[in-house]
């Protein structure tokens, strides 16, 4: 935890801030710790162990603006930074848009970190003989099948605890804590023919007791297995599915064309959204920061503002953009929250009342035939249009059923126009994600291959 | 040691009986090789927005990171200060690996650097040191670049400039008693623009890095970026989605050099092949390009982003042929892999940080130029096809070698002329098969100055040129 010392420097920084020139000021203290064991084909292979600690300084001088940081936290090498910056922000230009925000919208319930339940004290009694043992029980028992055999297993357990202290110069103290017991391992195999497949995956959860990697290894193989002998589908449109794993690649660009720094430079293609039919109606992308116990839920953002729970996108419409209070200040409008904290895509049937509980399978199932999305390999979007182009790995399916493995493949369109041919977000997604989207399956999209 | 090296020592106020002290603390337990990694590094940026010079700010990060190494096993720790006892936690929790290892004593099995002698000299000479500057002296560069902009095409809505410059002290000690030290410089200046034409918007990044001091910054510099934010402008707002498929693609020298770095830079890092997972793992001696096709990754391009003197395991920067005349000849290693070979390294072992263990990395991968003529000679070899001009960013799956470039802009090849602009579209291909599929490379290689940074892991400062190449097939996104 944080001690009483470092809460003290973070004030005095303030206090230092003041005395060298700055009217207003904010600042962060962020303390971390990690310790990792990496395996490899069942060994140990990589032992890591790190200690962080950084203060982060916004300065408001005369009108003007300035962000600096630092991880030397002696008390005499932060006097002469925080000097050395208040001089820097003096030969900025002013702007009126930069303020701390208004006292009545910062975070007054987050005190002792623990507020929202994702801090386990289980941590401090981890031992290099308990992570090493984790790391190797998580490890595929297999190391070959019919026709394949594993070329590597590479492993990773970390466990780590992230605090984050903010004080400002207008009464704002907020502190966070949030640990994390981490698992993730990349399997590569070869077939007969000598060619390689590698698959990947993990789990997570900020409780060790909730924490279970036991089955990481053995669904990382079957992953990579399942793609020997990839065929290329011919060019066209197809039903796509989505995969939950990787399926944020689908709505990070929409939270990030909502997002202040994007409206106010004119650079997304979500201007003048607001109040706007642009999704299917009964689509509902929803924030929900508070939801104790859950990785990622915060009070606060990085201003401190308070977070909350508010629609992003309601029955297709638009609800509101993420304004913190510079963009806000820029634009003339009401300031919201920096970023969406933990959003949550909604389950979603274009042929009515989405079922509780819909998979994979049963997505599969109402598209019937398309390309089945496990994976992306590289692509982009265009922030200004909404157009994007990815590579994709996954299978052809028919009848909900899986056939084929498909690769060097790419999928190419708009953002508006897919999401308005979306027939289903399932109820799937893991709670071990901030970002809790579901699998999701388009029709009509464009394949070239 | 000398007077150089005395400099570091003080600015991180330990003496070279510390250090070995430090390996054989880290080393008390086992293994066979430890190296301490010193960095003091101090980032700043300005940022233009709405046409004022109104934010900017400072970075400090400051530590030292250890590392013991037990056969290919790594044991790694790092501390955020330079104080005794924090030094020895860290040497302590890197040399927890080697617990219970029956290695032999230090420096047995480690394999030494190049010598001193193998240096081609500083690869970034300073003129104008960063840190001897002020903030103030910059923001007039920002507002030439932005008010260069708007006048070169109405169409301009807005402009966010960056101009952030990163000076690095770095000094490094190992088990063999081998002390390196280097100040690296990196600067960047980019600018991103806003145009619109009716309803129609789109955005435009352009970017020049380089390591140098501040000497950099030039009128010259200013025009040549804003001249490249408009260019093409025209043909960017008629763009379209081309239709999508298999195809000849004609990539023009520079920036496609991210073909190199995706499709086969990845791959040829060695410590993919000594994990066996890398598409090239058995084929070292073999033909993978056609005759007359030489790939490097070279490290003493003067002032070049990815250039290094030394790497992060102390070892020289040097010039890689990784391909000679289309024969695969060698992989880009650090000690770890190069150890595993039995050969030296080839002084690619970066880190993005103190707070990162060395892993092999690129610097400026590129290819020599060919004799096939120039790159109109290739577009009129191309009946129906593709050709590009500007990137975003890549990727590539190892195992597979399959790799991903995604581009900006372009053009359709019809009866071997351009013919439609294109624009945000990915391409695809294997990297074994584009290398063998590049059918032709034109005369005028040209390296690329662009921010390119690398991401495996961890970021790594790189960059990447090609001369104009014609490759056979790959997939181009479509409609």
């Amino acid at each position: 935890m944080l001690s009483q010392e470092e809460k003290t420097l973070a004030r005095e920084c303030l206090e230092m801030a003041q005395e060298c020139g700055a009217q207003k000021a904010r600042v962060s203290f962020n303390k971390s710790s990690m310790d990792m064991v990496a395996t490899l084909n069942g060994e140990v292979d990589k032992v890591t162990s790190c200690l962080d600690s950084s203060l982060e300084i916004c300065l408001f001088v005369d009108g003007r603006f300035g962000s600096f940081s630092t991880n030397r936290t002696e008390k005499d090498a932060l006097r002469g930074f925080i000097s050395r910056a208040v001089r820097t922000v003096r030969m900025l230009a002013p702007d009126p848009c930069r303020d701390l925000p208004a006292p009545e919208r910062v975070a007054k319930n987050s005190v002792t970190g623990r507020e929202l339940e994702i801090y386990d004290a289980a941590i401090l009694e981890m031992t290099a003989e308990r992570r090493r043992q984790i790391a190797l029980d998580a490890a595929a028992s297999a190391s070959e099948g019919r026709g394949w055999k594993m070329v590597s297993e590479e492993g990773e357990y970390s466990d780590s605890c992230e605090l984050s202290y903010i004080v400002d110069s207008q009464g704002l103290e907020a502190l966070q804590c949030e640990t994390c017991f981490d698992y993730g391992v990349e399997t590569t195999i070869e077939d007969s023919a000598g060619d390689k497949y590698s698959a990947y995956w993990w789990t997570s959860s900020p409780f060790l007791s909730k924490f279970d990697a036991s089955s990481c290894g053995k669904t990382a193989l079957d992953r990579a297995v399942a793609k020997i002998h990839p065929k290329r589908v011919r060019s066209g449109k197809y039903n796509m599915v989505v995969f939950e794993d990787v399926a944020s690649k689908m709505v990070s660009p929409i939270l990030n064309a909502l997002g202040g720094y994007s409206i106010q430079q004119n650079n997304s293609f979500l201007l003048d959204s607001i109040g706007k039919q642009l999704f299917p109606k009964g689509m509902n992308l929803v924030d929900r920061p508070h939801i104790k116990g859950n990785t990622g839920s915060r009070l606060f953002d990085s201003e401190g503002v308070a977070t909350k729970e508010h629609d992003i996108i309601r029955d297709g419409v638009v609800q509101e953009f993420f304004l913190n209070t510079f963009t806000a200040a820029k634009l003339g409008m009401e300031p919201t929250v920096e970023s969406a904290i933990r959003p949550v895509l909604l389950p979603f049937s274009s042929a009515g009342p989405a079922p509780a509980g819909m998979g994979v399978d049963e997505i599969l199932k109402l598209c019937g035939k398309g390309i089945f999305v496990t994976d992306f390999n590289g692509g982009n979007s265009n922030s200004a249009t909404g157009d994007f182009s990815y590579g994709i790995e996954g299978f052809w399916f028919e009848d909900g059923k899986i056939l084929k493995p498909v690769s060097e493949m790419l999928v190419t369109g708009n953002f508006i126009s897919l999401w308005n041919n979306l027939l289903a977000a399932g109820d799937d997604s893991r709670q071990c994600k901030s970002k809790l989207i579901p699998t999701l399956a388009f029709k009509d999209v464009d394949f070239s291959g | 040691m000398n007077n150089s090296s005395e400099k570091y020592l003080r600015l991180f106020g330990v003496t070279e009986a510390q250090m070995r002290q430090l390996v054989a603390e880290g080393l008390r337990g086992g293994g066979d090789w430890c190296d301490l990694y010193f960095e003091d590094t101090v980032a700043t940026d300005l940022v233009l927005r709405d046409g004022e010079v109104s934010s900017g700010g400072s970075q400090e990060d400051y530590g030292c990171g250890i590392r013991v190494l037990d056969g290919e096993k790594t044991g790694y720790a790092y501390a955020e200060s330079t104080a005794w006892n924090e030094l020895l936690r860290a040497a302590r929790a890197a040399g927890s690996i080697a617990a219970g290892s029956k290695s032999g004593s230090a420096a047995v099995k480690a394999t030494p650097g190049t010598p001193q002698s193998a240096r081609y000299g500083n690869c970034y000479p300073i003129k104008t040191d960063w840190r001897d500057t002020e903030a103030a002296q910059f923001v007039p560069v920002l507002r030439k670049l932005d008010a260069a902009i708007r006048q070169k095409d109405s169409r301009v809505q807005k402009v966010v400039a960056v101009l952030s410059w990163q000076m690095s002290e770095i000094m490094m000690f190992n088990s063999l008693g081998e002390l390196t030290a280097d100040t690296r410089p990196v600067a960047s200046i980019i600018a991103s623009v806003i145009f619109r034409q009716g309803n129609q918007i789109e955005n435009k990044t352009v970017s020049r890095s380089f390591r140098k001091g501040a000497e950099m910054i030039t009128d010259a510099l200013v025009e040549e970026l804003a001249c490249k934010a408009v260019e093409g402008l025209d043909d960017r707002f008629e763009a379209r989605r081309p239709k999508g498929g298999e195809m000849p693609v004609v990539m023009a020298a520079g920036a496609s050099g991210i073909l190199l770095h995706e499709a086969m830079g990845h791959a040829f890092e060695a410590d993919f092949n000594r994990k066996g997972q890398s598409v090239f793992a058995d084929k070292m001696g073999k033909r993978v390009a056609m005759q007359g096709i030489n790939i490097l990754d070279d490290a003493t391009i003067p002032g070049n982003r990815g250039s290094l003197n030394y790497d992060d395991e102390g070892v020289p920067g040097q010039k890689t042929y990784m391909v000679q005349d289309g024969v695969l000849r060698s992989y880009l290693h650090d000690r770890i892999s190069a150890r595993y070979y039995g050969i030296e390294s080839t002084g690619n072992g970066r880190r993005e940080s103190f707070r990162f263990n060395p892993i092999p990395r690129m610097r400026c991968t590129y290819m020599e130029s060919g004799r096939d003529g120039t790159l109109q000679d290739l577009i009129g070899s191309v009946r129906k096809g593709i050709f590009v001009d500007q990137f975003a960013n890549g990727q590539v799956k190892i195992g597979e070698g399959d790799f991903t470039f995604y581009v900006k802009s372009g053009y359709t090849i019809e009866n071997g002329r351009l013919a439609m602009p294109v624009k945000d579209i990915n391409i695809i291909g294997n990297g074994p098969e584009a290398l063998a599929d590049i059918k032709a490379v034109a005369g005028d290689l040209r390296i690329d100055d662009a921010t390119w940074t690398c991401g495996k892991d961890q970021s790594a400062y790189v960059s990447c040129g090609i001369p104009s190449v014609l490759v056979n097939k790959l997939i181009v996104g479509g409609e």
